[in-house]
């Protein structure tokens, strides 16, 4: 599997919280490849499974498919667009950026800002409240509503681009690079030239809507009732006047996270099996919950022991996210390896059914 | 009237910082190959050509745009790789964070990496990590980093080195109603203006300089009107638009749509009152759209050439420009076409004042 090509293909479409049919089907249309059964749910997360064994404990392997971006939510006299922000925008980011509003056919706009010609030092010293938002499509009132609708979804333009030692930078990456991840495990294991013996059956999901509080996977892990899961997000890399602490290294490998809210035997386990098979990894502490999908997961039905595995990411909730392809691998390498193979038994999975 | 746009959309898409003109001027000498008239570089890189006409006007006239543009000088590079950046010419630091930019390449004689432009982000700290009323700050250029996906100092100097400018990455692209959006309109449309003119037949012989290092201070302007000692000078510019939702009245300074913007007073110049009136009369007896600044706002080459060489008479054509020193500078197509036909008109009406 091209993991370039394969982000390539997640990050094109549109996938904004609460909007994301055109990722979902791209991202559905890659997991047919292993799993015959994915399909699109009705609140638009991609789920899929298969079935080695009815003995065997159900893992889930989730990641986020939408991400943040906006919505129109009133067009004014003179033809601007208003906008709420779908997930938490980073404001820096914004002014004067070229975006698509996936209206009735996509259309290009450029959000409003004010020159330094004319910007007085308090302006510039402030980022753009949300409610000042504005975006010029060059269009009256009367020809954006043919095309634009209120609800519409936004996304800033920002194309897969290579930099160096296979970095590559992109909106969306958070999290179709989690998705991508998945999608290379699930590639790693139908290609393995000795069959693995499988420990579990596999369910996968990609969810919808977590930007907005992990509503997706709450729903789909209810609907899928798996014993144990396994979460793909990305978090925080490191940064120039970043405290190490608090970041994973670019390049450093899959972030293996450990919690209060996440099952310390499986976190235990997936150290091992890193440990064990080589397969680069750094440790990400966290004090309470996560902030990802693992949270609800976790407190799905009767509970679900979670582990969160995270790609260390640049620029967060940017148009300029940036990440190192190898994490990606190694994400996906552990998750495979895990099914696979586990190095220690895990205790009896508590049946929720 | 295509070829015009084809100009446009090529110099928009050349990088060209001021002091780095280099891209732009090569472009127009090949350009002009065709055109009949005599180029000359001076020591500052302005390029002065001059072309015959049908008669001798019985005043000397010299036509103007800048070829440089605003964008980005490495000032330096961290041993972690990180790259900081100052900014060449007025860029707000609203419109800075979370964009690619691309970085000039090196002279390939002493470059490991062969001479090839890198592509880089600009960003900061994660949103997440920002806390309170830190997130309504903007953070200045000089607290970011661009970053090329260098893992060391050792490594981004194979590709950048202190020095090396860099330049906005942006699609040059039609939206909207005949709306054209872009990085450097300021000022390629009044390069593409004059290259248009040039493959043209002109009714009288006339000056026409390319300007380098204006966004620094109109620095080659002066010298070029120097050695062409013009009579009168008609410069050819964008100008601060800002019709943008939640501006009003007089702060619009001028709107897109309404014709080109001619100027009585800016920062740098106060016009030459009868040229003004001239301009606005030309424009009127030829149908053509035009209108004036609403706030003293802004400079171009005038500030340096009306004072040069004992006094050179000056005006101002240009279209109105909204977001001007950003990566999406945005014109509507008509008021260029018509600041087109109206340059060539005053020009031979001065002609023959």
């Amino acid at each position: 599997m091209n993991i370039k090509e394969t982000l390539k293909s997640l990050c094109t479409p549109p996938g904004v919280a609460g909007c994301e049919t055109a990722a979902s089907k791209a991202a559905q249309n890659l997991l047919l490849e292993y799993m015959p059964n994915a399909q699109v749910d009705s609140f638009g997360t991609v789920t899929g499974s298969i079935n080695y064994d009815e003995k065997l404990p159900l893992l889930l392997l989730d990641a986020h498919i939408d991400e943040i971006g906006m919505v129109v939510n009133y067009i004014d006299g003179n033809g601007f667009l208003k906008v709420s922000g779908a997930g938490g925008i980073d404001r820096r980011a914004l002014s004067a950026q070229t975006v698509t509003i996936w209206g009735k056919t996509p259309v290009k706009g450029v959000i409003c800002a004010l020159p330094p010609h004319v910007q007085t030092q308090k302006d510039a010293a402030q980022t753009i409240k949300e409610d000042q938002i504005a975006i010029d499509c060059g269009f009256t009132k009367e020809e954006v509503e043919k095309v634009v609708s209120l609800g519409d979804s936004i996304t800033i333009d920002a194309e897969l681009t290579e930099l160096q030692n296979d970095r590559i930078t992109a909106r969306a990456l958070d999290d179709r690079a989690g998705v991508c991840s998945i999608l290379y495990a699930l590639d790693l294991l139908k290609k393995s030239i000795e069959p693995p013996k499988l420990q579990y059956n596999l369910a996968v999901t990609f969810s919808s809507q977590e930007e907005l509080g992990c509503r997706g996977a709450r729903i789909a892990a209810y609907n899928i009732n798996p014993d144990l899961a396994v979460a793909v997000d990305v978090s925080y890399g490191d940064y120039h006047g970043c405290k190490e602490n608090k970041t994973g290294k670019i390049g450093g490998g899959v972030m293996l996270g450990t919690a209060p809210s996440l099952d310390r035997e499986l976190f235990e386990n997936m150290k091992k099996t890193a440990t064990e098979k080589n397969i680069p990894y750094q440790i990400e502490v966290m004090s309470s919950e996560t902030g990802t999908n693992a949270d609800v997961i976790s407190l799905s039905r009767k509970g679900v022991k979670c582990a969160l595995l995270s790609i260390p990411l640049r620029n967060m909730h940017t148009p300029a996210e940036m990440l190192q392809i190898s994490d990606i691998k190694a994400t996906g390498q552990l998750i495979a390896e895990f099914i696979g193979a586990p190095l220690m038994a895990i205790s009896p999975p508590i049946n929720a059914g | 009237m295509e070829r015009i746009f084809d100009f446009l959309k090529d110099l928009s898409l050349l990088n060209a910082v001021s002091g780095d003109e280099g891209e732009v001027r090569d472009y127009v000498k090949t350009a002009l190959k065709s055109a009949n008239c005599d180029i000359e570089t001076d020591n500052l890189g302005n390029l002065i050509v001059f072309k015959k006409g049908k008669n001798r006007p019985k005043n000397k006239i010299m036509l103007c745009a800048h070829i440089d543009e605003v964008g980005f000088v490495v000032q330096g590079i961290n041993s972690d790789g990180f790259i900081s950046l100052s900014a060449v010419g007025g860029i707000s630091d609203s419109v800075v964070y979370g964009r690619q930019i691309e970085f000039k390449a090196f002279n390939a004689g002493y470059s490991a990496h062969g001479g090839s432009s890198v592509t880089g982000i600009i960003g900061g700290k994660p949103v997440h990590f920002i806390k309170g009323d830190e997130k309504d700050k903007q953070p200045k250029l000089s607290e970011l980093y661009a970053d090329i996906g260098a893992l060391s100092r050792e490594d981004a100097e194979k590709y950048v080195c202190l020095g090396t400018t860099a330049c906005f990455v942006s699609e040059f692209a039609e939206f909207g109603n005949c709306f054209v959006k872009g990085k450097a309109l300021d000022d390629r449309l009044g390069c593409a203006l004059m290259l248009d003119m040039l493959l043209s037949e002109l009714e009288y012989d006339m000056h026409f300089v390319f300007t380098v290092q204006e966004e620094i201070g109109a620095r080659g302007a002066g010298v070029a009107a120097y050695s062409v000692k013009p009579d009168f000078a008609v410069i050819l510019e964008t100008t601060t638009a800002c019709d943008i939702a939640g501006v009003e009245g007089e702060k619009q300074v001028c709107r897109l749509g309404d014709g080109t913007v001619v100027p009585f007073m800016d920062k740098g110049t106060a016009y030459d009152r009868e040229l003004y009136n001239l301009t606005f009369e030309t424009a009127y007896r030829n149908n053509i759209k035009i209108q004036t600044k609403t706030q003293i706002a802004g400079g171009n080459d005038s500030s340096s050439i009306h004072k040069t060489a004992g006094g050179v008479r000056t005006i101002c054509l240009a279209a109105p420009c909204r977001y001007l020193h950003s990566p999406c500078c945005v014109i509507k197509k008509d008021d260029f076409l018509g600041t087109r036909v109206l340059a060539e008109k005053l020009a031979y009406k001065i002609a023959e004042l």
